[in-house]
């Protein structure tokens, strides 16, 4: 698969990371970092124990790295509930959080599909 | 040493790289993953630091609380801090900037972009950091030359008021204690008598130019200066030139404008004056003496009175007062009058405990 391919799978923008990382070995090498990242774990976990603080924070984390990796879909929907939680709408982000789990679902299968 | 480390601090290990990877060629990159971290690497590594990127949103410590903690601690003024983030605020932006940071960088950000904007700021900061320490070093060199030019100033002042002195057989104390008892005079009159505005510096230079208000005496013929009798009326005018010769000295070597020479000048020949109008040579009045040829007169007689002259025994120091405050020995003004009642126990202490007063000079 080409990255460009897992971009458009993922729903990210490839224009814009190539224009700033430049290089497929560059976006290759971040993208596989994200299989690392913990925020969307600890999102679910916090949301489930109503710890609002840390469920932003996460949240607010994920939407970071997305907007870096320029993973459009994942960053709107992290985005959204970053904003339900700043506001401390618990219940809003309960269900922001079936779209945030979806994008994020694509996003993994896409990058695990890209790194191979 | 030179600093070559950048230190960034974000809670996503994802972002940390994005940046790291921009700059682990060129620099040594440390990481912290929360605030808390930050301030502990900023304690350990201050001085190699040289840019910290900075998140806002982190566990334990923000952002906010690092830039805080940096400028409790000084470190603000020596290390640039770019503050990375999501989401841009007035609010927010205002606010890294009021608590000192040098910049902000949004995500997502161009790597080259952000080498650019980090280099500038790094080589506004190290050229800042350098012209300040050469101010510092040119600050101590002139502070350093001064002194010096000072001590060889109070040198010189003191080998030719010594000569003076060893020609009129004096015991070489007299010279200091004029100089004592004008400082504490200047200090009362300093405190009480701000109309006179003298500064801390020009004290200090009238202190030193009393040392050498009887210069001229270096022009008077043995046979009246030495002579251990009471001076005829003849020899007595003689004497009175002193103040003349210690002038005609002085505008060989006259120095327009200077502060200093004008002390000298107004103290040798004025310094026997009287508030009257019946002193010598110019009978000058009231107000028209100046300030510190004031100070120096009547310091000058308090000490003929104290000391033993080949002609007398010394007065005691109460009887000296007396005298002074009614008139017997000069006229002075009534400021110069209540400097002295003011100076008094000091005065006193410094005649009856032969004071050392070769420690005591030192501004």
């Amino acid at each position: 698969m080409t990255v460009q391919e897992c971009y458009e799978q993922i729903g990210g923008d490839y224009n814009e990371i190539m224009s700033r990382l430049r290089t497929e070995e560059r976006i290759r090498k971040f993208a596989g970092m994200f299989l690392k990242e913990q925020s969307y774990n600890t999102l679910v976990q916090t949301l489930k124990d109503r710890n609002q603080e840390e469920a932003f924070r996460a949240a607010h984390t994920l939407k970071g790295v997305c907007q870096n990796l320029s993973f459009t879909a994942l960053f709107k929907s992290s985005y959204d509930i970053t904003e339900a939680l700043r506001e401390g709408d618990m219940e809003k982000a309960d269900k922001l959080l079936e779209k945030v789990t979806e994008d994020y679902q694509r996003t993994l299968e896409g990058v695990k599909a890209l790194i191979g | 040493m030179a600093r070559d480390t950048i230190l960034i601090v974000d809670d996503a290990e994802l972002n940390r790289e994005m940046i790291k990877f921009i700059f682990e060629e060129q620099y040594n990159v440390l990481e912290a993953e929360d605030g808390q971290q930050a301030i502990d690497l900023i304690n350990e590594r201050g001085e190699d630091l040289c840019l910290i990127f900075l998140d806002l949103l982190m566990p334990k410590k923000s952002g906010l609380d690092v830039l805080h903690f940096m400028n409790l601690n000084s470190y603000i003024k020596y290390i640039p801090v770019i503050m990375i983030t999501g989401e841009s605020t007035d609010e927010s932006d205002e606010k890294a900037y009021e608590y000192g940071a040098s910049d902000i960088i949004y995500k997502p950000f161009a790597p080259n972009v952000v080498m650019r904007r980090a280099k500038n700021i790094m080589e506004l900061f190290e050229y800042r950091i350098n012209i300040e320490q050469e101010l510092d070093e040119r600050t101590r060199e002139l502070r350093d030359s001064r002194r010096k030019l000072e001590q060889s100033n109070d040198f010189l002042v003191n080998a030719l008021s010594s000569v003076v002195e060893f020609r009129s057989l004096e015991s070489g104390e007299h010279i200091h204690r004029v100089k004592y008892f004008t400082k504490l005079f200047l200090k009362y009159l300093r405190e009480f008598y701000p109309k006179y505005n003298i500064t801390k510096e020009s004290a200090a230079l009238i202190v030193n130019a009393a040392a050498l208000h009887d210069l001229g005496k270096i022009a008077i013929p043995d046979s009246i200066l030495l002579k251990p009798g009471r001076l005829t009326a003849e020899e007595f005018e003689e004497m009175k030139k002193h103040t003349i010769y210690g002038c005609e000295l002085l505008e060989k070597f006259k120095q327009e404008d200077n502060e200093f020479y004008r002390y000298c000048y107004d103290i040798c020949r004025y310094h026997h004056e009287r508030y009257d109008g019946r002193g010598y040579p110019d009978r000058l009045k009231g107000d028209e003496i100046p300030i510190w040829a004031q100070v120096v007169s009547i310091v000058d007689v308090y000490d003929a009175l104290v000391s033993e002259r080949v002609y007398k025994s010394p007065y005691d120091v109460e009887e000296a007062a007396r005298m002074i405050k009614d008139g017997e020995c000069g006229i002075f003004s009534p400021e110069m009058l209540d400097c002295f009642e003011l100076a008094k126990a000091e005065l006193f202490a410094a005649t009856e405990n032969k004071f050392s007063f070769a420690d005591s000079i030192e501004a």
